[in-house]
């Protein structure tokens, strides 16, 4: 699945400029991801936690690896820029190497990248689909300024240069991951 | 690795040849609606399902599949299984897997009915980084007590290792080690 939402792009982007005065990291945030079918259904608690927003330095040499290198490039930038945070599904964390904020008039949207796959959606059928080239994950939370938001998660993507806006993100998974009931925890 | 609660009843289907049940009122052609589910510590699966049995396994199939399994050779095992007719299908979203074994037995009023498909249903936990490797585990097996009135609740190994062996002298190994509770089993109306 394709994932090539205006919003993302954006974030990734940098389209609205990050605010200097943005009182959010350090943050954690909880949510219940969903992934549903005609048929089934599973619900799995997570707690985001972001250290810090990644510096506006750091973002472009990450899009510039993308841009010029292609998802391998990507991969490698993410994986060596510092750490920003984890992502916490019960026993299991996964590492955010990229997080953005990007504030407008209805609150916040939020992109996180983590330096690996959380999970494959769907690599439990028997004629799953190979698993090589989804190597991380990207969450979109868009909070509310009460803290209160929603999200989705591909827990398994494919970051590449596409057009129209110079970015794509495809997804392992054939239903997307839907983050209910997000919040931001009370420091 | 976990070794399913599945073995003793599947031994007791197992080693019921030739069963009176095998004639009783409720019985093949018949569907059941399934409603399993998993819960772990993080989260859980819920899943709906439909068990179609169009007739159960005759004797004669029945003692060919387990010999072959109890000769330990899984590859007879399966190959045996899967030339066996087709006797129902596993439906579950648009998917529909054939039953090439089932049997019942009675048990006062209810039935014990235990099912066996060609292929896994699904590898539970598969889609995790770490996952193990799914090699070995080529079938699903559900086994579940349905009552006189049609309801009743059971568990399935959604990819299973079958294979003789521990006190019964069938152990089946269930991929994910979780225990796929089926919470609700409705016998459909015919």
């Amino acid at each position: 699945m394709s994932l090539a939402v205006a919003v993302w792009l954006s974030a990734f982007a940098g389209a609205v400029p990050q605010s200097k005065n943005f009182t959010g990291a350090p943050e954690t945030f909880h949510a219940r991801a969903q992934v549903a079918t005609e048929a089934a259904r599973g619900d799995v608690y997570v707690d985001i936690h972001v250290d810090k927003y990644t510096p506006e330095k750091e973002r472009e040499a990450v899009l510039k690896a993308l841009q010029t290198g292609g998802e391998s490039a990507f991969v490698d930038a993410v994986r060596k820029a510092p750490i920003a945070g984890q992502i916490t599904i019960g026993k299991q964390t996964f590492t955010i190497r990229w997080a953005r904020e990007v504030k407008d008039d209805k609150g916040r949207t939020i992109t996180l990248v983590t330096e690996k796959p959380v999970y494959f959606v769907g690599a439990g059928l028997p004629d799953a689909k190979s698993r090589a080239g989804y190597d991380v994950a990207v969450v979109q939370l868009k909070m509310d300024p009460a803290g209160v938001g929603e999200g989705t998660m591909a827990a398994a993507a494919k970051v590449k240069p596409g057009e129209p806006t110079g970015v794509q993100v495809d997804d392992y998974g054939s239903e997307p991951v839907k983050l209910l009931s997000v919040t931001r925890k009370i420091q | 690795m976990l070794t399913r609660a599945l073995t003793v009843p599947l031994l007791c289907i197992a080693a019921s040849v030739g069963i009176g049940a095998q004639s009783s009122k409720n019985t093949a052609p018949e569907s059941f609606r399934i409603n399993g589910q998993v819960t772990d510590t993080p989260g859980g699966v819920a899943a709906t399902m439909t068990v179609q049995i169009d007739k159960y396994t005759p004797d004669a199939e029945h003692e060919s599949i387990v010999k072959a399994l109890k000769s330990g050779d899984n590859k007879a095992f399966l190959d045996v299984l899967r030339k066996a007719p087709v006797v129902g299908a596993l439906k579950m979203n648009n998917r529909s897997i054939p039953i090439r074994w089932a049997r019942q037995q009675p048990q006062g009023d209810n039935r014990r009915i235990a099912v066996m498909t060609e292929s896994p249903v699904f590898f539970f936990g598969a889609g995790a980084v770490d996952a193990k490797p799914t090699a070995g585990y080529d079938v699903g097996v559900l086994e579940f007590t349905i009552d006189s009135v049609g309801l009743g609740k059971g568990t399935m190994a959604a990819a299973a290792k079958v294979k003789p062996g521990g006190p019964t002298g069938i152990e089946i190994e269930d991929y994910s080690g979780k225990r796929i509770e089926l919470m609700t089993v409705t016998r459909n109306k015919s």
